[in-house]
């Protein structure tokens, strides 16, 4: 029997009606974008700022002063003095201040006398999520501190300056938030097509559906359709809030980008659609979607653990996830401007793993109820 | 009459077993067109198995099904689209209304508008359905819950019709209703195949299969199966099976 575009619609109408009507399906189709946004956009902030400081000087020097003026200039510290190395460290250790600069009494005296001056810093190690910032942050100010008293001392051996590309004020959201949309596409995809065939198992009526002329291939375009429409809608809320409420530029093509969410909007509801005949159970089928599609957008696709510091067994499995190589997509496009010849890499493995997964979720629909 | 050749089916020695369960051994059916074949048996005894098989929803372990379009063989693939089912099982959408039904099933089987219109006006008056077309299916009575399901399918104005215990859960007066439904389409020469585990509903078939554990024991006209099995009714036939059976 021929396709028909008029079943396939006959399809997604009542796919349609079905969202439309289940309060659920609503709520992760429109609630959850808005969610994410504000909890990623608004509520986390992956740079840290205003880590308390407890400042102990016992130089009370031009070089001492300086050293505290470049912390606290940085804004990433606000400093607190303390009178002395004691109580720095009883500061740091009661949990008053995250961090501690002891300057010793010989600090200037030995920058005069042309050798290093040393200051200690003393950092909270249980709390790991504040370390690690602060540890690169210091890096940068030990290279701004040190050319500011060379300068005290009218020796001007180097001036580093750091100038990142594509984000200078290195904003935390302009590198969360394009990510955001791999991750919302990826739980919407995924998880509500997941459920749409088991649905149909599950309530009997996809005996009746097998007993019509509709061929699988139909069913599985016309139930696609109204979520790859909320896909749509979703991505959209994103880009138009990345761009306006939170000032993301977009460097990139539209229409790269809107090819990119294409190929991989399809791949996650073949994912989805695959996970549904399979299990023909909605419970178990929500399971599934959640481990093999949340999590590894989540985790595993660069959003918020870069890839290239995973073990290697994982930094090749990574390479199998469809949200990896559109994680590269949607912050290139927004961030660095992206045409094919930068992205070809990531386009053709995404349109493979999408024609893999759609051939599998057509190959596993059958005709018949075994 | 039904646009087209008459539909017959002959099932040919057809096994299917589940697991290690037989629930069919070695069927072998002919169902004319133009009549109605009631399949009768007790619950597990396999009527749903052989219909889903029938409607290539299975495949058969073993054996065949031939079917054939004015006595010529035909294939199943060509047929397909004038078969309709009714399943057992609950297989309305809940939160579709009687309208959108009819419209869902309209566009899957390409019914042309003017079509549609006639059709659904005619189903809606002898269904009497018609005051209800905006109400949910989930929220119908078990009677109208039916009469949709049949009306879904005869909207294609099918040559053969299988149903699957039309009757079962509907109050008797619902049950009368639905027999008058499938009578007037015998008068259109359409084979209609019916399964029912109430026994006293045999009798209304003009021509039974009584099936007991995935095999048929007799087939035949009700009256004269009965008179043969000297048996006053198909209760009293399968009891009286049921008894022997316990005291073997």
């Amino acid at each position: 029997m021929s396709f028909s575009w008029i079943r396939v619609g006959a399809v997604a109408r009542k796919e349609w009606y079905h969202v439309r009507r289940d309060p659920f399906t609503m709520a992760v189709g429109l609630a959850l974008p808005l969610i994410m946004v504000v909890i990623y956009g608004v509520a986390i902030d992956f740079i840290i700022k205003d880590v308390s400081l407890a400042v102990s000087d016992s130089d009370h020097s031009q070089a001492s002063r300086r050293l505290i003026d470049t912390f606290v200039s940085s804004n990433y510290f606000r400093g607190r003095s303390v009178p002395n190395p004691a109580s720095a460290m009883t500061a740091v250790v009661s949990g008053d201040a995250k961090a501690a600069l002891i300057i010793p009494p010989t600090f200037e005296r030995d920058l005069l006398a042309g050798r290093s001056g040393q200051a200690q810093i003393l950092l909270d190690g249980c709390d790991n999520s504040t370390v690690t910032p602060v540890l690169s942050y210091l890096d940068t100010i030990e290279a701004i501190a040190s050319s500011k008293l060379a300068g005290a001392t009218n020796d001007l051996p180097y001036d580093l300056r750091v100038r990142y590309l594509f984000n200078p004020e290195l904003n935390s959201r302009w590198f969360t938030i394009p990510g955001l949309i791999v991750v919302i596409m990826a739980i919407l995809a995924v998880f509500l097509t997941a459920l749409t065939v088991a649905r149909e198992w599950e309530n009997g009526s996809m005996e009746l559906l097998l007993s019509t002329p509709v061929h699988p291939i139909e069913i599985i375009i016309g139930k696609a359709v109204p979520y790859a429409g909320m896909g749509a809608i979703a991505i959209a809320f994103v880009y138009i809030v990345a761009r306006f409420a939170f000032g993301v530029p977009f460097a990139g093509h539209l229409w790269v980008f809107a090819l990119g969410c294409a190929l991989f909007l399809v791949t996650y509801q073949a994912q989805g659609l695959l996970i549904s005949i399979a299990t023909r159970n909605q419970a178990v089928a929500m399971q599934v979607a959640m481990i093999s599609g949340m999590v590894p957008s989540n985790l595993l696709s660069g959003f918020v653990f870069p890839i290239a510091s995973m073990p290697r067994f994982f930094w090749y499995f990574t390479m199998l996830l469809p949200a990896r190589w559109f994680m590269t997509i949607a912050r290139f496009s927004f961030l660095e401007g992206s045409n094919f010849s930068q992205l070809g890499v990531s386009f053709l493995a995404l349109g493979l793993s999408c024609a893999v997964m759609t051939a599998l979720a057509v190959r596993a629909f059958k005709r018949t109820l075994e | 009459m039904a646009a087209g050749e008459p539909i017959s089916i002959q099932v040919r020695d057809v096994h299917k077993e589940f697991r290690r369960f037989e629930a069919l051994h070695g069927i072998t059916l002919d169902f004319d067109p133009g009549l109605m074949h009631g399949i009768i048996g007790p619950e597990g005894s396999g009527k749903t198995t052989l219909l889903r098989i029938l409607l290539g929803l299975m495949r058969p372990a073993q054996g065949r099904i031939l079917y054939f379009e004015g006595g010529r063989p035909a294939s199943f693939d060509v047929l397909r689209p004038h078969i309709a089912y009714m399943p057992q099982a609950q297989s309305l959408y809940p939160d579709l209304s009687i309208e959108e039904h009819l419209a869902f099933f309209r566009d899957l089987y390409g019914i042309q508008p003017r079509a549609y219109a006639e059709k659904r006006a005619e189903l809606l008056s002898v269904s009497r359905l018609a005051p209800f077309v905006d109400r949910p299916a989930g929220q119908l009575s078990g009677g109208m819950y039916k009469k949709l399901g049949l009306m879904c399918a005869l909207l294609r104005s099918p040559r053969v019709i299988v149903l699957d215990e039309p009757t079962t859960g509907v109050d008797p007066i619902s049950r009368r209703e639905l027999w008058e439904l499938l009578y007037r389409l015998l008068d259109q020469g359409i084979l209609v195949l019916v399964t029912t585990a109430y026994l006293d509903e045999a009798e209304r078939c003009s021509k039974v299969h009584l099936i007991e554990s995935g095999s048929v024991i007799a087939s035949g006209e009700p009256r004269a199966l009965l008179d043969d099995q000297k048996a006053r009714s198909f209760d009293e036939l399968f009891l009286r099976r049921a008894a022997g059976s316990a005291s073997e």
